[in-house]
């Protein structure tokens, strides 16, 4: 029993704008690092990011039945106990800062605002020291706003958990973190350059946390779901969606593509990056990273997948008729 | 013996040729019991301001005749292309006898669909109906997800279900076409204060307070399989 009333567009904004909003922290994470280091590749991480939640929102735009409403922001997104508005104005606020610190983050652009504008020219790297602040506290709403989305909603018990967005938060983190290690190593090796040995760390041990963080989130969210009181329609719907997951009809893929694809592989690639502290593991790092990415993205598909209703009517029926 | 005890067993026998006498004779049995006005087939009171009103289905008499669904689609004149809006759910009762009910939107007292909807397209109105503003509605189907019964339906118009025939002209807190079509007294509407008064009434035990409650007489379940 699978859900089928939201498509695969949902799905693949769930992970896009999730992305997009980890994509977005790393990248400023690696500006407020080290202004003058990697500037290529925190550029194009930034354009990725914002590409990333704009075609997401394309997406969930082209879900809708009336799409052309949906861009009417001001009246369709207008009542603010629903966390798809509150949704809606925190990624278009995170767009708007994205663009504007991927556009200053081009290094002509910089330069000409400096010619034009001695104001820029002083207060230029603080003006970005804001933007990449304000971008990553915009970024983590929107993180965990993709969880909310879904875990909001009360008739659906797999979703209905503040674990979720937990979930979806640090696995945007994992992934966002992903896509910028893979832009940064195919901007270096584009430019002859080698991945520097203090940012190559830091990315190893971020992917280390990140998944050890994930991997106890989704252990404590699934065995929460199993835990579910049997005789009630929500806990017995809560055990069916997490053993469709665990061992049923959704397990091989979430098995093989979340767990040893999507954490498994990036965790051990790299432990043995930092163990072994040898050059050249870029490749491998890069395929840890690409793995990270299946894996957010097939957790979003499986997560929304297995979202089925609580059978309320039918549970009251049966009690009252036994 | 109230008005409606008299309307609900003649409405019983009416049904006697589809369920069975034993049937008919234990329902009989179990409707003595002293009930609150609720409307029916023959109709109800009209509307008390600001009183959450809701739907009572007396399990019994429910044979699935479907004379509700029908109503509900022509009453109100829905397309080819809108989905129902009403259902009848079928379940066994372990001894072999198929129960079933009839059910549509539970016009929640707290609807979860109003709560999460982005355009404020859901509203409440004086007999506590949920509706929706088709103008309004953006379709992103966010109040399917978050009714826990699954009721929003999607077409080309947006979304769609259960007004209490609040579009074809019946007004708040006056009996649905639904109710209206039930010859077996199974379905009824009327004031959820007065609803809960009826003997052996059970809520639906779900998020949102749904104004929907199910009767099961034990008098009759007894009688029937003896």
């Amino acid at each position: 029993m699978l859900q089928e009333m939201w498509g695969w567009q949902p799905a693949l904004y769930l992970f896009l704008g999730g992305m997009g909003a980890g994509a977005f922290i790393a990248a400023a994470a690696l500006y407020l690092m080290d202004k003058k280091q990697l500037t290529r590749s925190i550029c194009i991480s930034m354009w990725a990011a914002l590409a990333s939640l704009a075609v997401g929102l394309l997406l969930l735009l082209s879900e809708l039945v009336f799409p052309v409403r949906g861009l009417m922001m001001w009246q369709s997104f207008s009542h603010f106990s629903s966390w798809m508005t509150l949704g809606a104005w925190g990624a278009f606020l995170a767009m708007v800062v994205f663009f504007v610190s991927a556009l200053l983050a081009m290094p002509k652009v910089s330069s000409k605002l400096a010619e034009k504008w001695e104001l820029y020219q002083k207060k230029g790297h603080k003006v970005r020291r804001v933007l990449a602040i304000v971008g990553i506290v915009l970024g983590a709403f929107v993180a965990f706003y993709t969880g909310m989305l879904l875990s909001s909603v009360p008739g659906v018990p797999l979703w209905n958990t503040l674990l979720l967005p937990c979930l979806f938060t640090v696995s945007a983190l994992d992934t966002g973190v992903a896509l910028v290690e893979i832009i940064t190593i195919i901007v270096t090796r584009a430019s002859d350059e080698e991945l520097p040995e203090r940012t190559r760390v830091v990315i190893e041990r971020s992917v280390i946390v990140l998944v050890v963080v994930e991997l106890m989130v989704m252990a404590i969210f699934l065995s929460v779901m199993m835990a579910g009181d049997v005789s009630t329609a929500s806990g017995s719907t809560a055990v069916l969606s997490a053993e469709q997951l665990l061992s049923g009809l959704l397990a091989p893929y979430f098995w093989v593509m979340v767990i040893a694809i999507g954490l498994l592989l990036p965790l051990v690639v790299a432990i043995a990056g930092l163990a072994l502290k040898r050059k050249g593991m870029e490749v491998a790092m890069a395929l840890g990273a690409l793995g990270a990415l299946i894996g957010g993205c097939e957790l979003r598909f499986l997560i929304l997948s297995d979202g089925i209703h609580a059978e309320y009517v039918l549970d009251a029926l049966q009690k009252l008729i036994s | 013996m109230t008005r409606e005890g008299l309307l609900t067993r003649r409405s019983l026998l009416k049904g006697t040729a589809a369920t069975g006498a034993a049937l008919a004779l234990g329902a009989a049995v179990a409707l003595n019991q002293e009930e609150p006005a609720l409307a029916d087939s023959e109709g109800g009171e009209v509307a008390i301001a600001h009183e959450q009103y809701g739907f009572l289905v007396d399990v019994s008499n429910c044979v699935g005749c479907e004379n509700c669904v029908a109503a509900c689609r022509k009453e109100n004149a829905l397309p080819d292309s809108y989905a129902d809006r009403r259902w009848i759910l079928e379940e066994e009762d372990g001894k072999g006898k198929t129960r079933r009910l009839s059910h549509s939107c539970m016009h929640c007292e707290n609807p979860s669909c109003m709560a999460v909807c982005p355009a404020g397209a859901i509203t409440k109105d004086n007999a506590g109906s949920v509706i929706v503003n088709k103008d309004r509605c953006i379709g992103c189907k966010y109040c399917y997800q978050a009714c826990p019964f699954g009721v929003p339906s999607y077409n080309d118009d947006g979304m769609d279900k259960c007004d209490t025939c609040r579009g074809s002209g019946v007004a708040a807190g006056d009996t649905p076409h639904c109710v209206r079509a039930c010859k077996f007294g199974a379905l009824k509407y009327g004031p959820v204060s007065k609803i809960k008064e009826v003997p052996g009434v059970q809520p639906v035990d779900a998020p949102g307070h749904p104004s929907y409650y199910l009767k099961f007489p034990i008098s009759y379940a007894v009688s029937a399989h003896k």
